[in-house]
């Protein structure tokens, strides 16, 4: 009960309308429902810009985390070399970082280089964080596959790329998609690189709008910010549904943060 | 740990290379910047003029010297304390009562669980403030209701620091405690039942066989959980930012807020620079614990 009711408020809150809303005594179930709160939300000239950045900076990460991770996982799972567990363990460590540590250096570094506001410097700072997590996550999968096929493979003459390519990439498939969901996830969210480095409004990403969804002339519009947060927090909750088997060993790793 | 490639063999490096230079550029490089930055004078006029000059160890000298410092190092202490033993205890009880539910309950507090775990911090600290707000918030009208405290419809709870607290930790424990509990209840569910019943059968009552028996199976697990917990709570920013901006005053400015409000809201970066440094530096021996737990108990590196 009491870890649904945040839930609960919040979408309840979200179909109510203002006058509603401001009751000194809250009404547990909205008594007129409407969807003015979404459509507000939806059609303020902000939110599809800063869906469009969201969906530009996570789309970017997603994937040069994926492509550069996979192909790290592979070598981490699958060959023994030396510094090999060096690198494993810079790997985990950058993972424990408090924020501040990337941000700031990050933050002076973009600054000389005239990239604060821009898309490249938020990929950049995603894919700090979501990439060692990737690595590791994925070399989980590849360690999951059978030596005994890639042997076979071998014997039949394939060569090192050809074994990597069509036969082990298409069996990490699934883990593949799971780390990419793990990797939506964490730059979906991301609040403290995108509020510091995206100073005008039209560069917020959609965490930011949420967090600055305030009118100007009647104060914070709870409906609409509760609606907006559910809009937010929709794909995030179903993406969890959908990996949640594998929520506890990406969480080990740092993925998704508590 | 299955390696089929022990000759040598120019593979792992080409595969490895796009990942580890992107990796020194984003993580390595900063660190080492952040490292360099914390030896000058760094501040707001630096960032549009580009001058700055090497201070040796004059942010640190004057950092050890604030007070500032010190009671925003035993405030992040005392609180990381707080919000670990919190969620690790309330996720052990959530955990034990899964396994005492039938299948359709379990299903349906496990779905509840994932719901609240998946919820963005951002959203969650918004609904966290409309659900404190004093005035409209739901929160003071149930206390209101329980008729202990008298009229609390007008409770400020981000302007009085012990409520800030409370607020911000009952946020953080919320949203821990599904991880905490889920992991556990994988980790009870591979305890062999006929331990417990042995104990059972030997008169140990019910508190007894969990203390003597699912505890000490659900160590390993509880000890990672632990240690995650304080480096993800030590590390906490977002949250304590969105509900209370480290207020009233500086109340609730934890380490993290603290050198936010340095670095970004004084723009005195040097310093900012310095307060990070020695965060991540008392943070590093947890981490090396973590990292060496974590090879322990079975992960092959």
């Amino acid at each position: 009960m009491v870890w649904i009711f945040p839930v609960y408020w919040m979408v309840n809150t979200a179909f109510k309308s203002r006058p509603e809303v401001m009751t000194p005594t809250p009404h547990f179930a909205p008594a007129h429902p409407t969807l003015n709160n979404f459509v507000n939300a939806v059609t303020q000239e902000q939110f599809l810009t800063n869906l469009r950045n969201s969906v530009i900076v996570v789309a970017a990460t997603v994937v040069a985390s994926i492509v550069l991770g996979i192909f790290a996982a592979a070598a981490l799972s699958r060959f023994r070399f030396p510094g090999r567990r060096t690198i494993m363990v810079v790997i985990l460590a950058v993972q424990m970082l408090p924020g501040t540590a990337l941000l700031i250096p990050m933050f002076v570094m973009f600054n000389s280089l005239n990239l604060l506001g821009t898309y490249l410097a938020l990929v950049l700072a995603y894919v700090a964080t979501v990439l060692p997590f990737s690595i590791w996550v994925m070399r989980g999968f590849f360690l999951a596959i059978p030596v005994e096929i890639e042997e076979a493979a071998q014997i039949d003459g394939a060569s090192t790329w050809r074994v990597l390519v069509s036969v082990l990439f298409p069996l990490v498939a699934p883990g593949v998609i799971s780390t990419s969901i793990f990797a939506f996830i964490a730059a979906w969210n991301d609040y403290l690189f995108a509020y510091t480095f995206m100073q005008d409004e039209s560069r917020y990403t959609l965490p930011v709008w949420l967090a600055s969804f305030t009118n100007p002339v009647t104060g914070t519009d709870f409906g609409g910010q509760m609606a907006a947060s559910v809009l937010f927090s929709v794909p995030v909750v179903v993406f969890f549904l959908i990996v949640q088997r594998n929520l506890v060993a990406g969480m080990s790793a740092g993925a998704v943060k508590g | 740990m299955t390696v089929t490639h022990n000759r040598r063999d120019w593979a792992p490096l080409w595969l490895l290379s796009p990942a580890g230079l992107v990796l020194a550029v984003v993580t390595l490089a900063p660190i080492g910047f952040l490292i360099f930055t914390s030896f000058t004078d760094y501040n707001q006029r630096t960032l549009f003029t580009g001058v700055y000059s090497g201070v040796g160890f004059a942010q640190y000298s004057e950092l050890l010297g604030s007070g500032a410092f010190w009671i925003s190092l035993l405030r992040t202490v005392i609180f990381t304390v707080a919000m670990v033993a919190g969620s690790v205890l309330i996720g052990m009880g959530v955990s034990h009562l899964l396994t005492r539910l039938g299948r359709a309950w379990r299903h349906t507090v496990t779905v509840v669980l994932i719901v609240a775990w998946a919820m963005p911090n951002v959203a969650s600290s918004l609904v966290w403030n409309w659900m404190f707000q004093p005035g409209y918030g739901v929160i003071n009208w149930l206390l209101g209701q329980l008729r202990i405290f008298g009229d609390t419809t007008g409770l400020n709870w981000s302007q009085d620091p012990a409520l800030a607290y409370v607020s911000i930790w009952l946020l953080i424990v919320w949203q821990a405690v599904p991880f905490i509990a889920l992991t556990l209840n994988a980790a009870e569910t591979q305890v062999p039942p006929e331990y417990q019943e042995a104990a059972r059968l030997d008169g140990a009552g019910e508190l007894a066989v969990y203390r003597m028996i699912t505890l000490q199976h659900l160590r390993p697990t509880l000890l990672l959980i632990t240690i995650l917990s304080v480096i993800w709570d030590y590390n906490v920013f977002n949250q304590i930012w969105l509900v209370s901006r480290g207020g009233p005053g500086d109340a609730t400015s934890t380490l993290g807020v603290f050198t936010y409000k340095t670095a970004f809201v004084g723009f005195r970066i040097g310093q900012g620079a310095a307060i990070s440094v020695v965060t991540t530096l008392l943070l590093l021996g947890l981490t090396a614990f973590y990292i060496r737990n974590l090879l322990k108990s079975g992960e092959d590196l």
